[in-house]
């Protein structure tokens, strides 16, 4: 393995997605080494490919415009996802089993 | 993309009727923007349900901002920024999180390539790898390309919104890069 190419590797990885030149003193190596020209290939290749995502949208949730204007109403519960309402019910619950086993424990006479 | 003066009109009279507090206007501006906004946010975060909270959580932000709004930027700009803070606030909560299923990729390479079945598979490949790259960059650095590479954000606006010096913006970027390139390198 050359050390110069992964010394250079950063810099063509950079000169590739800004599309401007490797950084000079790694220059000179980078224009020879077949490597490194490989590695500014793929790396235009990644950056066209990461500029293309700006054009793709996910759908959002189909509740989420739902989420937020009932969150403007006042509907806490509701619009801070389910995740809390979840762990207060599994609480409560919790408190209830344990309050039951212990009035069912069975008793020692002393 | 610029929007056609219509559009335009039409979103400044409901940003200005919702920052006279009607609601409706708002709800208009959520359906136009929503999906803009659950997009970046899940690919700064990764995990769909937690972009989707922070889709929600931006949203409320920006209904209670909307008075400061002043308009000096696109709509879209002042929320990509909104969204940007929210998820940077919650970094806790998105370490936790990680990964982004499969289907996605194949939707979106499929829907790209569907006349091109050979590009589909070439695309969902890299797609495929790319994003596993993304996701295994620490957090901030996987933030700066997704600003700056995806979204074309100036090393200044990451800088700004992410409470970091220019300078500092650009030798993550410079780094997040190199990393990029060596995942990539290493799943090919």
């Amino acid at each position: 393995m050359n050390v110069l190419c992964e010394v250079a590797a950063p810099f063509v990885a950079n000169s590739a997605v800004e599309g401007s030149s490797v950084a000079r003193p790694f220059r000179a190596h980078a224009d020879e080494c077949l490597k490194c020209q490989a590695r500014h290939a793929a790396m235009t290749r990644t950056a066209r490919e990461l500029a293309a995502m700006s054009q793709e949208t996910f759908i959002a949730p189909l509740d989420l415009e739902w989420r937020v204007m009932s969150a403007l109403q006042g509907d806490l519960a509701v619009a801070r996802s389910w995740r809390t309402p979840v762990a207060v019910s599994a609480a409560i619950l919790s408190m209830a089993a344990a309050v039951l086993i212990w009035r069912l424990r069975p008793r020692t006479q002393s | 993309m610029e929007m056609p003066r219509v559009e335009r009109d039409k979103e400044k009279e409901l940003i200005a009727r919702a920052q006279a507090g009607d609601r409706a206007a708002f709800g208009a501006l959520v359906r136009e923007h929503g999906d803009e906004v659950y997009t970046l946010a899940r690919r700064l975060v990764g995990d769909p349900h937690l972009a989707a909270d922070i889709a929600q959580e931006v949203l409320i932000r920006a209904w209670k901002a909307l008075p400061h709004f002043r308009g000096d930027a696109a709509l879209s700009t002042w929320l990509h920024r909104i969204t940007v803070n929210t998820a940077w606030t919650q970094r806790r909560r998105a370490r936790r999180h990680s990964g982004l299923p499969l289907d996605d990729f194949v939707e979106i390479a499929a829907a790209k390539g569907a006349d091109h079945p050979e590009v589909a598979g070439e695309v969902l490949e890299l797609r495929v790898r790319l994003r596993r790259a993304l996701d295994s960059l620490p957090e901030p650095q996987r933030q700066v390309v997704v600003l700056k590479d995806v979204y074309d954000w100036s090393h200044a606006e990451i800088a700004e919104a992410m409470g970091i010096s220019v300078s500092a913006a650009k030798v993550r970027l410079h780094r997040a890069r190199a990393r990029l390139a060596r995942q990539l390198e290493e799943s090919a």
